[in-house]
């Protein structure tokens, strides 16, 4: 938790922030606007105090009700990881900027973040789906794609739980007792 | 009056329209610009699908090679044959179990997958891990990282046409793995670490082996890789391929033996020290080449400084419990945590999110071979096909991670 | 037995490694004689489409019905006569494939290592004969299909299989090639490769242990010997497509 490093942050980026520097272990979070993703990405890179040349992760979040891009860097200026969240990108329209410029490793991340959520990234050459057969028309890890015996969760739920599939459909309803009755 | 004309291949009732061709269609239609890039085919060039299966033992990897003669000039590859789900499995699951449904994405490596989410968890929860429990940890991560390093050993000699190093290897890594085995009860996917420490201690079997195989270690492995070392034919194969450099693995997000052996000593166990490393005392092995033979001299590096520090934790283990006490029943506060470790083929990170429930709200899984992937696409151009598995090899992707 | 007929119970043969089970029927093989699949007709689930899946029903006669009803009897390497009476010659020929039963270098995942392992030094697979992996189907006996079959490699693995010449056989290695394993609940793996091919041996555990793939083989060995891996009376599951 390197306080002076969160200093540092809230200076750069007064007003693209757009929530609290909040740091926890160590792990640093900031939050931008998806749209300021490019901007602030090439400052954390290039700036000389701040000098953000390795991508460690970028991933794909679905909050439920909107969509979450997360990136976490790291800097020999700094013993944390600085993780930047894009918040906010609406549902029905889950667009961002992608980073590839800057690091065309991200170009395989943000493929699987297409394929997994459906998120589109604005800049990318190459977005197509890189797990899932290209026929594939949903997109797994949304929230509301629901695992086959997800009962609880899914509309359909309940209905004939996984466990009854090896039962024909017209078998007598039996009573066997599945447990020894006290006597 | 027309005389029938003879079936003619140009005939358009005859062909498939792109569209309902099946994923093996010869040129697929392109969605994108790489795609267009790639399929666009200049003259004397053609199409060579290296298919899921295929005699290279990484896995089920699809590479579409644009090849003009012998010389590639651009490759595609097709990931996605091994695609399992696991994290959608993993929002479905409790944290306890978790842990082993993470093992099987790199396979040979399997503590490393249990390690990283651990310690995503043990931070969600604020659990401290006693340091017993740590320098087990640490011991059976490097006995891992040789197992693994020896199969690379063995598969990169197998792509380049030589039989004997594999077995060679597979006689080692069985070693070790039985070793592990009388500890974590498995011989590949261990199923070992738990939230806030191990599972169990280790035992008389363990140790008994564990000193039988150290004495003779360091003779087994240099003679191992000694036999690569001084081959000519290795070694004019391996030099001068598929050269990386600095500004390019950075660029790609490399990690692990791949980035330092293009001049980067960046190893998280330095970098970002987490569990015990900072009382070990290890060095950083870098090369500045950016070759194959560099990659591969650098792991082996890379394991004789695994087996200094498995000394060092022999000695400085301390008594103590090997596992905090937890409910069985985890709930951690809402929150985020990521945590990354250095595995044998690069950083493998876990970023895991927890909405109060007893269930991940999100796990994310970052594993190197996938970013490593990446870049056969970048070393091939201009080199011959029989060097793809070369410098395929010489990265040491792991299907069941890239894929997930 | 018509299409769309359920079986009566007790008419439902036992399979053929279960004691008990008529052994007699397939040993004897006339040449009219072939052995008809198990059609169990599908009251869980109705396809969106009926004319998905064929409709249905299965195709009426397969590439083998016509070799055998078309009264073809020159040789295609089935040994007509010596079909109906098992000879030395049929015995010394299983004696031959099961000692060198050529596998296919199919490892999709985990499996796939303890499979090598299997192959190498330690647990010397070599001994039966099984050494030579061969990378091209074309030269394998048997598909072992060691790690998980997702949706996206079912087409591929089943392509291998139908390159495969005859005889062949399958062994289904791992929890996730026997029954989905680990992966039961997920949304693009293949819940057990029985579905789409038709399997000899299954071995499970996750991953097997050598020593259990070593007798997972062993006693697909036994099975070639007792010639119930002789291939026109092959008994295949009925959630196998047809001309697989």
């Amino acid at each position: 938790m390197d306080r002076a490093f969160r200093a540092l942050i809230e200076r750069t980026f007064g007003d693209d922030l757009t929530g609290p520097v909040r740091q926890r272990h160590d792990e640093t979070e900031m939050r931008i606007r998806p749209g300021d993703v490019p901007q602030v990405m090439r400052t954390l890179h290039d700036d000389p105090r701040l000098r953000f040349e390795y991508l460690g992760d970028l991933a794909g979040v679905d909050t439920g009700t909107d969509f979450q891009v997360v990136y976490h860097l790291w800097s020999v200026v700094t013993p944390d990881w600085l993780r930047v969240v894009a918040d906010g990108i609406p549902r029905d329209q889950p667009r961002i900027p992608s980073i590839t410029f800057l690091w065309k490793g991200a170009e395989w991340m943000e493929r699987e973040a297409y394929d997994m959520f459906g998120l589109v990234f604005e800049g990318n050459r190459d977005l197509r789906r890189i797990y899932l057969p290209d026929e594939f028309v949903s997109f797994p890890l949304r929230k509301d794609f629901h695992l086959p015996d997800d009962a609880s969760r899914s509309p359909g739920g309940g209905v004939r739980p996984m466990e009854d599939a090896a039962t024909p459909a017209d078998a007598a309803e039996t009573t066997v007792r599945r447990t020894a009755k006290a006597r | 009056m027309t005389t029938p004309t003879r079936p003619s291949l140009d005939d358009p009732s005859l062909t498939i329209p792109v569209e309902h061709a099946g994923i093996f269609e010869p040129i697929p239609l392109a969605r994108t610009e790489r795609q267009r890039e790639f399929y666009d085919l200049r003259d004397g060039e053609m199409l060579l699908n290296m298919g899921p299966q295929h005699p290279s033992t990484h896995g089920v990897l699809r590479v579409v090679l644009k090849i003009s003669g012998e010389q590639v000039v651009d490759l595609d590859p097709v990931l996605g044959y091994l695609h399992r789900g696991v994290e959608k499995i993993a929002e479905n699951s409790d944290f306890h179990h978790i842990i082993s449904q993470l093992d099987p994405l790199e396979y040979v490596a399997s503590l490393f997958c249990e390690w990283s989410p651990v310690m995503s968890f043990e931070k969600l929860l604020d659990v401290q891990v006693p340091r017993r429990a740590e320098y087990i940890r640490v011991l059976t991560g490097e006995l891992n990282r040789i197992a693994s390093h020896m199969l690379f050993l063995g598969w990169y000699a197998l792509d380049l046409g030589g039989i004997t190093p594999i077995l060679w290897s597979f006689a080692e890594r069985d070693e070790i793995v039985e070793m592990l085995a009388a500890i974590t009860g498995a011989k590949l996917l261990f199923n070992y670490f738990r939230i806030g420490g191990v599972n169990g201690d280790l035992n008389h079997e363990f140790m008994s082996r564990l000193g039988d195989w150290m004495s003779r270690a360091g003779a087994q492995l240099e003679a191992g890789m000694g036999l690569l070392n001084e081959n000519e034919i290795f070694v004019r194969r391996a030099r001068g391929l598929g050269v990386l450099d600095r500004e390019t693995a950075l660029r790609m997000c490399a990690t692990g033996p791949n980035l330092r052996a293009s001049g980067v000593p960046f190893d998280i166990r330095r970098a970002h020290p987490y569990s015990v490393y900072p009382e070990l005392e290890f060095e950083i092995p870098t090369r500045r080449e950016g070759d194959s033979l560099a990659r591969y001299l650098l792991r082996m590096d890379e394991v004789r400084q695994s087996l200094r520090i498995i000394d060092q934790c022999l000695h400085q283990m301390p008594d103590g419990p090997v596992m905090a006490r937890l409910p069985r029943l985890l709930r951690p506060r809402p929150g985020r945590a990521y945590s990354a470790v250095e595995g044998p083929r690069g950083q493998y990170s876990c970023y895991a999110i927890s909405d109060g429930t007893d269930q991940p709200f999100r796990l994310r899984i970052h594993d190197p071979s996938f970013l490593h992937l990446q870049l056969v696409g970048l070393l091939m151009p201009g080199n011959l096909i029989a060097d793809t598995m070369a410098i395929m090899a010489s990265l040491d992707p792991v299907m069941g991670g890239v894929d997930k | 037995m018509e299409v769309g007929e359920r079986q009566h119970p007790e008419q439902v043969p036992a399979p053929s490694d279960q004691p008990g089970s008529a052994p007699a029927a397939l040993a004897v093989a006339h040449d009219s004689d072939v052995a008809q699949p198990i059609i169990v007709p599908n009251t869980l689930w109705t396809s969106v489409n009926p004319q998905a899946y064929s409709g249905g029903l299965p195709a009426q006669i397969t590439h083998l019905r016509q070799e055998e009803l078309s009264g073809d009897k020159t040789d295609n390497g089935r040994w007509q006569a010596l079909d109906i009476i098992p000879t030395k010659a049929d015995y010394i020929i299983d004696l031959i494939r099961l000692n060198s039963l050529w596998p296919l270098l199919s490892g999709l995942a985990c499996c796939a290592i303890e499979m090598m392992s299997t192959a190498t030094s330690r647990h010397d697979i070599d001994r039966w004969g099984m050494f030579p992996f061969r990378a091209s189907p074309r030269q394998a006996d048997v598909l072992i299909v060691a790690g998980t079959l997702t949706t996206k490699m079912a087409e591929p693995l089943v392509r291998l299989w139908a390159e495969m010449p005859e005889p062949k056989w399958c062994v289904a290695m791992g929890d996730c090639t026997c029954s989905g394993g680990r992966y039961k609940r997920s949304y693009s793996t293949v819940q057990g490769i029985d579905r789409v091919l038709p399997v000899d041996v299954y071995v499970p555990g996750c991953p097997p242990r050598p020593e259990g793939l070593i007798y997972g083989m062993m006693k697909l060995q036994q099975l070639v010997k007792e010639r119930r891996g002789h291939w026109p009376e092959r008994a295949i599951g009925p959630t196998v497509p047809d001309q697989v």
